[in-house]
C-alpha cells in the first residue's frame, strides 16, 4: 500500500479535527476535535513507522505514548466539563470567560456563583 | 572545600525558615529572631577579624554549583567586605531588638520577623560572595524580601502608597541589576569566568571597548542602588513609607550593595573603562551631594528629609570611589559603614517620633521637642550632628576622606575637575550643615505648642545604643576602619 | 600621660553628667567642677614643666593609614600651649564654679555642664595637638558645644536664631580649614604641625603652596575668631547663658584661631599675600568692631564687639610677624574678658535685663561687682597698671618699630590700633558710666531689691580682677612664654595713653551733657549706621543665605516638576502597555486555540523555510 494513502487520511482527520475546534462553540464537540487531531498524528507515526521499518518501532511506541495521553486528557476534560455545566448549566466555551483579564473578572464571576 | 562563612550566611537564613514555619505565637518569633541576630552579630565579628588585618581573601570556601557554565559557591572575606558584614549583621540585630516591642501594627510580626533575617543573610552573602553569579543571586534575594516589607508592613495608613513606593523600589532596582548582569555576562565572554578573584587579575587584559560598555553598565546598574543622582527618585518615597526597620536596612543596608558593588568591581576589574568613566561618576556623585542639601533645606517631611540626605552621604562615596586611589577605596568604605550606622539611628529615632505622633510631616511633629520628648530630642540632635560630618564622631571621617582623596586623584585622572569638584562637595558639607541645623531648629527647639510625648523607652535604648556609642568611637579612633594592610 | 588623663577627664566627666546628671543636681555641681579642678592642676603642673626656657615635649601615637599621608595621634607642649591650657582650665573651672550658682536652679543644668566639660576637653586638645587633623577634631566638637550652649534657651528666638548662625558660619570658615589642611599637608608631606613647621624652616614649601595652604586656613580662623567678613554671628551667641559666653565667646574658642595662627606663624610668614590679608582683615574689624561697641545698647552685645575688636588686635600683631604680642594679648584679653562677662552676668542675674537702658546707679548696691569690673574695663581701656595696658602696649610697640622701618602695613596697625584704642576707652567708660552710675533710662525706678550675688559667683569675678590686676607683671617678666619682650616705647606709650586718655573724656562729656545719657548720643548721623552694623548681615544675607534658598527652590521643583514626571511617564507606559497585551487576553477559548494554530503553521513555515 502506497503511503500515501495514510497520509492524505491523517491529513484529512487533522484538517477536520481543527475545523471542529475552531468552529464549535460546544465543549464536548472542541474536546472531539482534538481527539481527531491526536489521532491523525497517531496514524502519521504507524504509517511512518511502516514505511521506514524502524528497528526501535519508535513510531508505534510513541503513538502508545500518544493513546495514553489522550485518554488521560479526554477524562479530564470532561471531568472539567460537567463541573462547569453543573455550575454554569451550560457548555458554551464563547460565554466561559472567567478566566480573562478583566476589571470585571472578580465581579462577573461573583454573578456566576450567585446565579447558580 | 568550605571556609565557614557560610555559617553567617546560613545561620539567618535557617532563622527565618524556622520563624516563618514557626506557628502562630509571635513569642518564638521575637525570641528566635534576637536569638539568631546575637549568633549572626558574634559570628559577623569573627568574619570582620578575619578579614582585618590579611591581605587577600580569607575563610574562603569554594564549591562547584553549575559546572556548565563555571559558576561556582564561593565566598571570602577582606577588609572591605569585613566592616560591611559586621555593620548588616549589627543592623539587623538593632532591629530584631526593635521589632520585639515596636512592630508595625499592620502585618504579622512572626512574617516581619522572618523578612529581616532573609534580608540579612541575602545582603551578608552579597558581600561574601566571591562568584559574580553568586553575587547577582543574593543581590537579587534582598529585593523580594523589602518589597514585602514595604508593601505590606509599611505606612499602617497608606496601603495604596507604600505599595507603589514598593513596587517602583522593586522596578528601579531590579532593572539596575539586569544591567549589571549583562556587564557580568559580558566580562564573562571576555574572560572565561565569573570568579571576582580571578577577574580581578586577568581584568587588565580585557578589551578597552569591553571595559568601557561593562563601566558604563556598572555604573547604571549600581547607580540605581546607590542610589546615584538622578536615579535616586525611588528613594525618598520608599523610605518615607517603609516601616521603621524598613527604613533602617534600606539605608544602612541596601544602599551599601550598591557601592560595595562598585568598589569591587570597578577599579580591580576594569581598570581602563573605570579610567573614563570615573570623571562622569564623581560628578553625578557632588550633584547628588548638592542636590540632595538643596532638597532636604525645602523638605517638610522628616523621614524624606533623611532619605534625602542618604542621597548626599552617598555622593560622597561615589565621589571617593571615582578617584581610583587606594585612599578613595578605604574612605569609600569608611563613609559606607558611617553612614549605615548614623543614618540607621536617625531612622530609629525619626520612625520613632512618627509612631509616637502618627506622622513624620514637621507640622505634625510639632515643634519644641526638646521639651516634649528631652532625650529622643537630643538624640535626634546627637544624629544631626553626626550626619552633618563633625570631627570627632564617625561620619566626619567618611566625608573628609572623600574630599582628601579627591583632592589627590589617581596621577591618570584629570586633576583641576576634581579640584573643583571637592571645593564642591566642600559647600555641599555647609549646605548638609544648614539643613541639620533647620531640622534641629524646627524640630526640637522652640517653645512646645503640642503635649508631651513617651520618651525613650528600655527596649528603645537597647536597640539604638550600639549604634551611638558606635558612632562615637570610630569618631575617636578611626583606626578601627583605616588600617594600614595592602587590602581593600 | 598628665596630658591625656587632662583630655580624657573632662571628656569622661562630660558622658556621666549625661548619663546621670538628671538625678541629682550635687552630682552635677561636682562632675562639673572636680574634674575641671583636675584638670586645671594638671595644666599647672604641665606649666610648671614648661615654664621658662624648657624644651617643647612631644607625645606621638600610632599612626593611622589614610592611604596617603598617614594621620597622627600626636601631642606637642611647649610654652605657648602650656599657657593655653592654664588659660582654658582656668576659666573653664571659674565658669563652672561660677554656674554652680547661676545656672543652679536651671532644669537643663545637666546638659549644660556636660557641654562645658565636654568644650573643656576640646580646647584642650586644639592646644595641645600637634597633628592638624587633631587640631580639627577638637577645634569642630569646639563649635557644636558653642552651638548647643548659644540655643541653651531654646524658648527665644535671639537663642535659636544666633546658634544656628554661628554654627553655620563657623562651619563655612572650617570648609577652608579643612581644604587648608590638605594643601598644607600635602606641601610638608605630612598633616603634623611640627612636621609642616620643619618643611617651612627647610624651605620644602613653596611661596605658593603656602599663600594657597595659609589663606584657605585664614578661612577657618576667620569664622571661629569672628573677623571680618565672618564677623557677625559672635555679637548674635550672646542671647546664650553668659557663663559660656565668658568661657567659649571671649576667653578661648574665639581666640583658638589667634592660636592656630601663632601656631602656624612661620607658614603664614612665607606668603606675604597672606599676610596683607591678615593685616586688612584685622584693621577693618579692629575699627569695626570697636565702632560698633560703641553704639551698641546690650551690654552683651558691646563686650561681644569689643572681643571681636580685641582679637583683631592680635591679628594685627600677628600679621606683623608678632608672635610674643599677639600671644601675649591673648592671653591677657583671655583674663579680663572673661573678668567682664562674669561680673556682666552677676548684674544681668541681678537686674534681670542686659539692655543698657535697664541698668544703672548699680554701684552702690554691687560694690564689689563695680570694683571687679572696673579693673575689666580699665584693662580693656587699655589703663596702667591692669594687663590690658601691657599687652596692647607690645602691640602698638611692634606696630611702631616695624612702621618707623617703613613698613607700609605696620603703618595700617599702628593708625588703626591707636584709634581703636580711642575708641575703645570711650565705650568702656560709656558702658561703665551706664551701668554702674545714673539710674535706669526707661524703668524710671532704681534696682531696689539689687545686691551682691551669691559668694560663687563674686569669688570667681573677683580673682580674675585680682590676675587682671597683678597680670601685668608675668606679662612683664622676662622670659615669660620664652618669647623676648618688646622694647619699650615711651611715643607710642604716651600717644596710646593720650588717645585713651580723649575717649574717656568724650564720652564723659558726652554723659555729662545729655544729662547722665548716653554719650553714643552726641554722633548725631553716624548713629544709627552703626546701630545697623553697617548692614554687612543684609549682604551675607542677600548673597549666601538667599542663594541657598534659591538653590534648594530650584532643586525641589526639579524634584517635583522635572523628576517626578519622567518617573509617573514611565507609570503610565507601563499601564498603557500592560492594557493592550490584556486585550489579548480576553477569555475566547477559541480565539487562544486559533491562536495557537496559527502559532504552530507560522513555526512549521519558518522551520520549512529555514530547512531549504
Amino acid at each position: 500500500m502506497p503511503v500515501l494513502f495514510p497520509l492524505v487520511t491523517s491529513s484529512l482527520l487533522f484538517a477536520i479535527g481543527v475545523y471542529v475546534v475552531l468552529a464549535r462553540r460546544h465543549a464536548i464537540l472542541v474536546l472531539m476535535g482534538v481527539e481527531l487531531m491526536l489521532n491523525a498524528i497517531n496514524l502519521n507515526l504507524v504509517a511512518f513507522d511502516a514505511l521506514w521499518h524502524d528497528a526501535l518501532d519508535a513510531g508505534q511506541s510513541l503513538s502508545l505514548f500518544v493513546i495514553a495521553i489522550a485518554a488521560a486528557e479526554i477524562g479530564l476534560g470532561l471531568a472539567i466539563v460537567l463541573l462547569v455545566f453543573r455550575t454554569h448549566r451550560h457548555i458554551n466555551v464563547d460565554e466561559l470567560r472567567e478566566l480573562a483579564d478583566r476589571d470585571d473578572t472578580l465581579a462577573s464571576a461573583a454573578d456566576g456563583a450567585a446565579t447558580s | 572545600m568550605i571556609g565557614g562563612l557560610e555559617l553567617v550566611v546560613g545561620l539567618p537564613l535557617l532563622g527565618a525558615a524556622v520563624v516563618a514555619l514557626a506557628g502562630r505565637d509571635d513569642r518564638v518569633a521575637d525570641v528566635l529572631g534576637v536569638g539568631v541576630g546575637t549568633v549572626t552579630l558574634g559570628l559577623s565579628g569573627w568574619v570582620w577579624l578575619a578579614g582585618y588585618h590579611a591581605s587577600g581573601f580569607q575563610l574562603q570556601s569554594d564549591v562547584t554549583w553549575v559546572r556548565a557554565i563555571g559558576v561556582h559557591w564561593r565566598l571570602g572575606v577582606d577588609g572591605l567586605s569585613g566592616p560591611l558584614v559586621a555593620v548588616t549583621a549589627l543592623l539587623s540585630w538593632c532591629c530584631m531588638v526593635a521589632l520585639v516591642r515596636r512592630a508595625p501594627s499592620c502585618g504579622q510580626r512572626r512574617g516581619i520577623v522572618a523578612l529581616v533575617l532573609l534580608i540579612e543573610a541575602a545582603s551578608i552573602g552579597t558581600f561574601l560572595s566571591l562568584d559574580a553569579i553568586l553575587f547577582f543571586v543574593f543581590f537579587e534575594l534582598v529585593l523580594i524580601p523589602m518589597w514585602f516589607l514595604v508593601a505590606d508592613w509599611g505606612d499602617a495608613d497608606d496601603p495604596i502608597g507604600r505599595r507603589r513606593a514598593a513596587t517602583r523600589f522593586l522596578v528601579v532596582t531590579v532593572t539596575g541589576s539586569a544591567l549589571m548582569l549583562v556587564a557580568f555576562l559580558l566580562l564573562h565572554q571576555a574572560t572565561g569566568t565569573f570568579d571576582i578573584p580571578t577577574l580581578l587579575k586577568v581584568g587588565g587584559e580585557i578589551p578597552r571597548h569591553t571595559q568601557l560598555a561593562v563601566a558604563v553598565l556598572l555604573m547604571l546598574g549600581f547607580g540605581a542602588k546607590v542610589p546615584m543622582w538622578p536615579l535616586h527618585f525611588w528613594l525618598p518615597d520608599a523610605h518615607s513609607k517603609a516601616p521603621t526597620v524598613g527604613s533602617v536596612l534600606l539605608a544602612g543596608v541596601l544602599l551599601k550593595l550598591g557601592t560595595y558593588g562598585l568598589l569591587r568591581f570597578w577599579s580591580g576589574v576594569i581598570p581602563l573603562g573605570a579610567l573614563q568613566v570615573s570623571p562622569y561618576l564623581a560628578g553625578l556623585g557632588v550633584v547628588g551631594i548638592l542636590y540632595g542639601a538643596l532638597v532636604c533645606l525645602a523638605q517638610s517631611d522628616l523621614k524624606r528629609l533623611i532619605a534625602y540626605s542618604s542621597v548626599g552621604h552617598m555622593g560622597f562615596v561615589l565621589l571617593a570611589i571615582s578617584t581610583l586611589t587606594r585612599q578613595g577605596r578605604l574612605a569609600a568604605n569608611y563613609a559606607n559603614v558611617a553612614h549605615a550606622l548614623i543614618t540607621g539611628l536617625l531612622f530609629f529615632v525619626v520612625g520613632a517620633i512618627k509612631e509616637r505622633v502618627g506622622g513624620s510631616e514637621l507640622t505634625t511633629v510639632g515643634r519644641g521637642l526638646y521639651g516634649r520628648a528631652p532625650k529622643l530630642a537630643a538624640l535626634f540632635a546627637f544624629g544631626a550632628v553626626a550626619s552633618l560630618g563633625l570631627p570627632g564622631l564617625a561620619g566626619f571621617w567618611g566625608e573628609m576622606l572623600s574630599m582628601l582623596a579627591a583632592f589627590s586623584p589617581a596621577s591618570a585622572l584629570p586633576s583641576v575637575p576634581y579640584l573643583v569638584l571637592m571645593a564642591l562637595a566642600g559647600i555641599g558639607v555647609v549646605l548638609t550643615t544648614s539643613y541639620f541645623v533647620l531640622a534641629v531648629r524646627r524640630v526640637c527647639q522652640a517653645a512646645p505648642e503640642l503635649p508631651a510625648l513617651p520618651d525613650i523607652a528600655a527596649d528603645e535604648w537597647l536597640a539604638w545604643a550600639p549604634l551611638a556609642i558606635i558612632t562615637v568611637l570610630l569618631g575617636l579612633l578611626p583606626g578601627l576602619l583605616l588600617w594600614a594592610g595592602t587590602s581593600p | 600621660m598628665t596630658l591625656s588623663v587632662l583630655v580624657a577627664l573632662p571628656f569622661l566627666a562630660a558622658l556621666a553628667t549625661l548619663a546621670n546628671g538628671h538625678r541629682s543636681v550635687r552630682a552635677v555641681q561636682l562632675l562639673g567642677c572636680v574634674p575641671t579642678f583636675v584638670a586645671f592642676t594638671l595644666a599647672l603642673v604641665l606649666g610648671g614643666e614648661h615654664w621658662g626656657t624648657a624644651s617643647p615635649s612631644s607625645y606621638v601615637g600610632d599612626s593611622i593609614a589614610t592611604g596617603g599621608i598617614a594621620i597622627t595621634p600626636a601631642f606637642r607642649l611647649d610654652q605657648l600651649s602650656a599657657a593655653m591650657l592654664l588659660l582654658a582650665t582656668g576659666v573653664a573651672l571659674l565658669v563652672q564654679i561660677y554656674s554652680v550658682a547661676f545656672m543652679g536652679k536651671d532644669p537643663r543644668y545637666p546638659t549644660y555642664t556636660a557641654l562645658i566639660l565636654l568644650f573643656t576637653a576640646a580646647m584642650s586638645l586644639v592646644v595641645a595637638a600637634d597633628d592638624l587633623f587633631v587640631l580639627l577634631v577638637g577645634w569642630e566638637v569646639m563649635g557644636a558645644c558653642s552651638y548647643f550652649l548659644i540655643a541653651h534657651y531654646w524658648e527665644g528666638e535671639p537663642s535659636r536664631q544666633g546658634a544656628a548662625k554661628a554654627f553655620l558660619m563657623t562651619r563655612l570658615g572650617d570648609v577652608g580649614l579643612l581644604f587648608g589642611i590638605f594643601t598644607a599637608g600635602r606641601a610638608a608631606g605630612t598633616y603634623r604641625i611640627s612636621g609642616v613647621l620643619r618643611a617651612v624652616a627647610d624651605g620644602r614649601v613653596s611661596t605658593g603652596q603656602a599663600t594657597i595652604a595659609s589663606l584657605l586656613i585664614l578661612c577657618g580662623v576667620v569664622g571661629k575668631s569672628a573677623q571680618f567678613p565672618l564677623h557677625s554671628w559672635l555679637p548674635d551667641a550672646m542671647p546664650g547663658p553668659t557663663p559660656i559666653t565668658a568661657l567659649i565667646h571671649a576667653a578661648t574658642m574665639v581666640a583658638a584661631g589667634v592660636y592656630l595662627v601663632a601656631r602656624l606663624l612661620p607658614l603664614f610668614q612665607l606668603s606675604a599675600v597672606a599676610m596683607t590679608v591678615l593685616t586688612a582683615i584685622s584693621v577693618v574689624t579692629m575699627l569695626g568692631g570697636a565702632c560698633f561697641a560703641l553704639v551698641a545698647e546690650d551690654l552683651k552685645r558691646v563686650l561681644a564687639w569689643s572681643t571681636v575688636s580685641q582679637l583683631a588686635y592680635m591679628f594685627g600683631a600677628l600679621s606683623l610677624g608678632g608672635y610674643g604680642p599677639g600671644v601675649l594679648h591673648l592671653l591677657s584679653h583671655g583674663a579680663f574678658k572673661a573678668l567682664l562677662f562674669l561680673a556682666a552676668g552677676s548684674v544681668i542675674s541681678v537686674v534681670g535685663s542686659q539692655r543698657l537702658a535697664d541698668l544703672g546707679g548699680l554701684w552702690r548696691a554691687m560694690p564689689v561687682t563695680f570694683a571687679s569690673m572696673s579693673v575689666g574695663l580699665a584693662a580693656l581701656a587699655g589703663l596702667p597698671p591692669f594687663v590690658g595696658f601691657f599687652s596692647k602696649e607690645g602691640v602698638l610697640g611692634l606696630a611702631a618699630r616695624d612702621a618707623s622701618d617703613g613698613s607700609a602695613r605696620a603703618w595700617l596697625v599702628l593708625v588703626a590700633g591707636l584709634l581703636t584704642a580711642g575708641v575703645t576707652a570711650a565705650y568702656a567708660m560709656r558702658t561703665w558710666l551706664l551701668v554702674f552710675f545714673g539710674s535706669p533710662a526707661e524703668p524710671a525706678e532704681p534696682h531696689a531689691g539689687a545686691r551682691e550675688p551669691a559668694l560663687l559667683m563674686t569669688g570667681p569675678v573677683v580673682m580674675l580682677a585680682v590676675l587682671t590686676t597683678a597680670g601685668g607683671l608675668a606679662v612683664l617678666s622676662p622670659g615669660f612664654l620664652n618669647v623676648a619682650a618688646e622694647p619699650w616705647r615711651p611715643v607710642t606709650m604716651v600717644l596710646s595713653l593720650a588717645v585713651s586718655a580723649l575717649g574717656l573724656v568724650w564720652a564723659y562729656v558726652g554723659w555729662r551733657r545729655l544729662h547722665e545719657g548716653d554719650p553714643a548720643g552726641s554722633l548725631g548721623r553716624a548713629r544709627p549706621v552703626l546701630v545697623a552694623e553697617m548692614r554687612v548681615d543684609a549682604v551675607i544675607d542677600a548673597g549666601f543665605v538667599r542663594s541657598a534658598w534659591l538653590g534648594s527652590r530650584v532643586s525641589a521643583s526639579t524634584e517635583t516638576e522635572v523628576l517626578a514626571p519622567y518617573v509617573r511617564g514611565t507609570d503610565a507606559v507601563m499601564q498603557l502597555a500592560s492594557r493592550g497585551l490584556r486585550w489579548l487576553h480576553a477569555g475566547y477559548l477559541t480565539m487562544y486555540l486559533a491562536a495557537v494554530v496559527l502559532g504552530a503553521l507560522v513555526i512549521g513555515v519558518l522551520a520549512a523555510l529555514v530547512q531549504r
